[in-house]
């Protein structure tokens, strides 16, 4: 009995420790401003909205780290739960590591790979 | 201080590191494009043994010293017997070689239910050690610059002794040097070495700092930048190659003036240099001259 509650237990605990960490996508849009996106990050931990964080997004270039510092910003809360919006002024179009720094309910860094071109962002091919 | 302007000056110190090894190898007459590799390996050492096998960060920094001591002194005992822009493009070659190695380079565990440790091309995640012990940007700051100006220090040490003399004597004329009894073979290895240790150094900061690493990090932008950090602070104090990082990182880039054609100022800047102050703007005579003014 006590040998099936530890292995039930052993089995659950890596579920439990991933759904602790948390999740995010983004979705941008290229304003009319060259470089500069309006973004919404969504973020999530266990599946389901997280609520309440302050977000800073900044972005690096993977190919030229350190050499190109894109000014980290506060998102704001968007309408929908767990959404939060931020506007990114990049240097130039491509691949960048857009970093968001969490605060809050819940500490952490999240690094999300996308290509920005002239309309938006997609998630970058690696 | 903001986030932005703490961002901009541990970027400024961790460059430093990788443009003072470009330098070290500079003023011992050897020009190197590769010092990114063993930026590299010391970021995927470090990550490693914090990450992956909880080492406390001093002892992992340690560590990664060791080994980008010895790949870098494992590189240069063939690299080392070419000359000139031979040795360059061998170096060049084997940063090459080292960055496609980190691409298949797969070796994960797992750790509390998710894979942590290098992925090839998807790179490196979850380096959380400066995260998970509460270190705030503003500390990590104060260590980048602690270690930096530790390294200076022996930087300005060794310059002004014997030994400092000799490697200077080694990267200006090494046939001289040899028929003074200098065994040049053997200094530059060890100036390799040295080289190789402190690029790693600044590679497991890197890594601490960013928390992800990847292939694409370590590529030839950022050989190329930091032996041109070298050559624009000028080749006559190892306060050159900072006074580089800081017009690049902490001017241009920093004051976003130039916005995105940064680079296109920067290789202007570079090319005017070359032609204009060829050691660099702290060149061994303004040195002379600063030191007969204020010392």
């Amino acid at each position: 009995m006590a040998k099936t509650a530890l292995l039930l237990i052993l089995s659950v605990l890596p579920g439990l420790a991933l759904a602790q960490a948390p999740k995010a996508d983004l979705a941008c849009k290229a304003t009319e401003t060259d470089f500069v996106f309006d973004c919404i990050i969504r973020l999530s931990r266990g599946g389901k909205p997280l609520e309440g964080a302050q977000v800073t997004v900044g972005a690096d270039m993977p190919s030229m780290p350190m050499a190109h510092n894109v000014k980290p910003v506060k998102a704001q809360a968007a309408q929908a739960p767990g959404e939060y919006r931020a506007k990114l002024d990049l240097e130039m179009l491509g691949v960048w590591a857009v970093k968001l720094r969490l605060a809050g309910p819940v500490r952490d860094q999240l690094i999300l790979h996308y290509e920005f071109d002239s309309k938006g962002a997609t998630p970058a091919k690696r | 201080m903001d986030d932005y302007a703490i961002g901009v000056l541990t970027n400024v110190g961790l460059i430093s590191f990788l443009a003072l090894s470009a330098y070290l190898l500079l003023i011992a007459g050897e020009m190197s494009f590769g010092q990114q590799a063993f930026f590299g390996v010391g970021a995927y050492a470090g990550g490693m043994l914090t990450a992956m096998y909880g080492w406390p960060l001093p002892l992992a920094a340690l560590a990664a010293m060791a080994l980008g001591a010895l790949a870098q002194f494992l590189v240069g005992l063939p690299t080392l017997r070419l000359r000139g822009l031979y040795f360059a493009m061998a170096t060049l070659a084997a940063a090459e070689m080292a960055r496609i190695l980190f691409e298949l380079f797969h070796f994960q565990r797992q750790l509390e239910g998710e894979p942590v440790g290098p992925d090839g091309t998807q790179g490196f995640r979850g380096i959380r050690w400066v995260f998970e012990h509460g270190v705030e940007p503003l500390d990590y700051l104060a260590i980048v610059y602690a270690l930096l100006a530790l390294a200076l220090g022996a930087f300005l040490l060794v310059e002004r002794s014997r030994l400092g003399a000799t490697l200077r004597g080694v990267g200006e004329d090494a046939e001289l040097a040899a028929s003074l009894g200098v065994d040049v073979h053997r200094v530059k290895l060890g100036v390799a070495a040295a080289a190789g240790a402190l690029a790693a150094l600044g590679g497991v900061l890197y890594a601490h700092h960013n928390t992800y690493i990847e292939p694409r990090n370590f590529d030839i932008m950022l050989g190329v930048h930091s032996l041109a950090y070298a050559l624009i602070g000028g080749l006559g104090t190892a306060l050159g190659p900072l006074l580089g990082v800081v017009l690049d990182i902490g001017a241009l880039e920093g004051s976003r003036v130039f916005h995105g054609y940064r680079m296109i100022v920067f290789g202007g800047l570079v090319a005017l240099l070359l032609i204009w102050r060829p050691r660099g703007l702290l060149d061994e005579r303004a040195v002379q001259w600063l030191r007969r003014r204020f010392c």
